[in-house]
């Protein structure tokens, strides 16, 4: 596969392309001092100093709040129109290699049996254009969890950057192949000058072994192990974890509006609340934090590969940066290894 | 697009006050043509709508054998459950489903089958009881063994005085210590320990489980002392859910997906869950 070269200069073109048709063009920028995935209309709203942004690009292919369904109660019973949506073409870029792994996971759990096409008309709609870290910080870890920036996996185009701040860029998928066609005066034949900048490689954590974790977990026994309650005593289930986490999934569906029209709508919500499996009779099978929090582990380690053959975690470490009390799920993966 | 979160809407043709704080409704479809396509197996469940405040998980009470209509059965509880327990004859709510597993009735044929329920746990095991009943000469002696708090929280009374008057049926009523009232002909004493002393035969026959978990657990182990393999007793599990479908999260008992899976266990299977109950 040839690369071709994007020049950084070029991207205000990109984006105004791939905008001007009323498509969307999701980009790093600073927001509130940090970056962040969000929607943007020119180069100059892009930051390119980032190791990955606080949010997941999810909210593009699984909205944190959606319409699914409009209701009006009448005299003479209800109307109920059941949302349709067409999505517009919409392009991510500045994936990581760890986040682009992740809509696999998210899509093998939206299409297992019942087809969410809530999800799938928008991922199929979208593009991730992945720039390759030439850096990382001390919570990556996506070496310990079998990627690497290396990875290509869910990338549609895989993106190295040049000394000069441009990038080469090889299609991956066929969807990446058909954007480099579609935008092809942006993407030029590259010169044997032009030399990627070297790939930084985390290191990968010695103690953590993944089959051990998940042989671990696969004995029901260690549900009972006095280590989840010790390991996990500071969560107070905040949640951010998974809401920042790109494999995370769980919804509600709720009602809302007046008492004669509303929506039906699908929200965020997450493992780590209390309510979150509250039986109407008051019994909750999750009492506990640890319990709620043994569930998100066992969630990402042993149900997403064992039930959907794909990874659970990608190793991003947005969960260890949002946590208020520095709880580091590579602290349990280790000592769970340990046992 | 297919939309799998989209309810049908029914009209609700009959409401039965069970309870004081339970009812049940009887739905049928508005679309005409999903009156007559529509099916389901004993142990499903569906999402239920109260319009403007959200939906709520049953099983569907009634038997597939009764075509054209479904039933269910709750408990007033929070907001859906308060919202639906307002709803009154004629009034539209949605209905999504059916989901889930079912009892394997066919692989009964020729069988006894025990029936145990506590409360409000006897609205899915009613589901099976009528199924059996509409088709009672596949099955051999039928027992049905059910107990409440107080004689006020037995839900379906006329039914089971019904099941009472019936010759092919064997109905063992009881209340809690406490619970009974002064001209209550049944039992008093907890359900696992009347099931103990009804001793039903383990011999050929298959048991069908429901109510809270204290009573399941407790049932569970007299009909192990019965002699009842873990193979022949069905339960079903009664989990929180929002989508029904496999994909909001939180059914899960350890690596097991109520809604895909279940909610229909045997005690074998139960048994091989992790400790997430």
């Amino acid at each position: 596969m040839t690369d071709k070269l994007l020049k950084r200069e070029n991207l205000d073109k990109l984006i105004g392309s791939v905008t001007v048709g009323g498509g969307v063009f999701v980009a790093p920028g600073m927001e509130a001092r940090r970056v962040v995935f969000r929607e943007v209309t020119r180069a100059d709203e892009m930051t390119h100093d980032y190791i990955i942004p606080v949010n997941s690009y999810k909210d593009w292919v699984f909205p944190q709040t959606e319409v699914i369904a409009r209701f009006a109660i009448k005299k003479d019973g209800v109307d109920l129109k059941g949302e349709k949506i067409e999505p517009p073409e919409t392009v991510v870029f500045g994936a990581r290699p760890c986040e682009a792994a992740s809509l696999a996971s998210l899509r093998s759990v939206f299409t297992w049996d019942f087809i969410d096409e809530f999800y799938t008309r928008r991922e199929d709609r979208l593009t991730v254009l992945t720039v390759a870290c030439t850096a990382a910080d001390d919570e990556c870890f996506c070496t310990t969890v079998e990627l690497s920036p290396e990875s290509t996996v869910g990338s549609d185009v895989y993106l190295k950057e040049t000394a000069d701040g441009d990038y080469l860029a090889s299609a991956i998928t066929d969807k990446g192949t058909a954007f480099m066609e579609k935008y092809s005066t942006l993407f030029e034949g590259a010169s044997a000058e032009a030399k990627p900048k070297e790939l930084f490689i985390p290191e990968k954590i010695d103690g953590i072994d993944l089959d051990r974790i998940k042989k671990w977990l696969d004995n029901k026994d260690h549900y009972d192990d006095p280590l989840w309650a010790e390991l996990s005593r500071k969560c107070f289930g905040c949640g951010a974890c998974t809401f920042s986490c790109p494999t995370c999934h769980c919804f509600d569906i709720t009602d809302e509006g007046t008492t004669y029209e509303g929506e039906k709508r699908k929200n965020w919500d997450a493992c780590q609340f209390e309510h979150f499996t509250l039986h109407a009779s008051g019994h909750n099978p999750r009492d506990a934090q640890f319990k709620r929090w043994r569930n998100r582990f066992m969630c990402k380690f042993n149900i997403y590969p064992k039930k959907f053959t794909s990874t659970g975690c990608v190793g991003c470490g947005r969960c260890i940066r949002v946590c208020p009390v520095r709880h580091d799920i590579t602290e349990v993966m280790e000592a769970i290894s340990g046992r | 697009m297919e939309n799998i979160y989209l309810p049908h809407l029914a009209t609700i043709t009959d409401v039965y006050e069970e309870t004081p704080d339970v009812k049940s409704f009887r739905l049928v479809f508005q679309d005409e043509k999903l009156r007559d396509t529509f099916e389901f197996k004993t142990g499903q469940f569906a999402l239920y709508s109260a319009f403007g405040l959200g939906e709520s998980t049953f099983c569907i009470a009634s038997s597939p054998t009764r075509r054209g209509y479904v039933q269910f059965t709750f408990r007033r509880v929070g907001r859906v459950t308060g919202g639906l327990f307002d709803l009154s004859i004629g009034d539209t709510m949605g209905f999504r489903g059916p989901y889930g597993n079912w009892f394997p009735l066919d692989e009964w044929k020729g069988k006894n089958v025990v029936f145990v329920a506590g409360g409000i746990g006897l609205p899915p095991v009613r589901s099976v009881i009528w199924n059996c009943l509409d088709r009672r000469e596949d099955f051999g002696d039928i027992t049905i063994v059910y107990g409440a708090r107080r004689v006020a929280d037995l839900v379906y009374k006329n039914e089971l005085e019904h099941w009472g008057d019936r010759k092919d049926v064997n109905l063992v009523q009881t209340v809690d210590p406490g619970g009974q009232t002064p001209d209550w002909k049944g039992k008093v004493g907890f359900v696992p320990a009347v099931l103990e002393e009804t001793a039903p035969s383990a011999k050929n026959t298959v048991a069908v489980v429901c109510g809270p978990p204290i009573m399941i657990k407790f049932t569970l182990q007299a009909l192990e002392k019965l002699g009842f393999s873990t193979d022949d007793v069905y339960t079903t599990l009664e989990n929180k859910m929002k989508c029904g479908v496999g994909k909001c999260g939180r059914c899960n008992v350890g690596d097991v997906y109520v809604c895909k899976e279940g909610p229909v266990y045997t005690a074998t299977e139960i048994k091989r869950m992790y400790n997430d109950f």
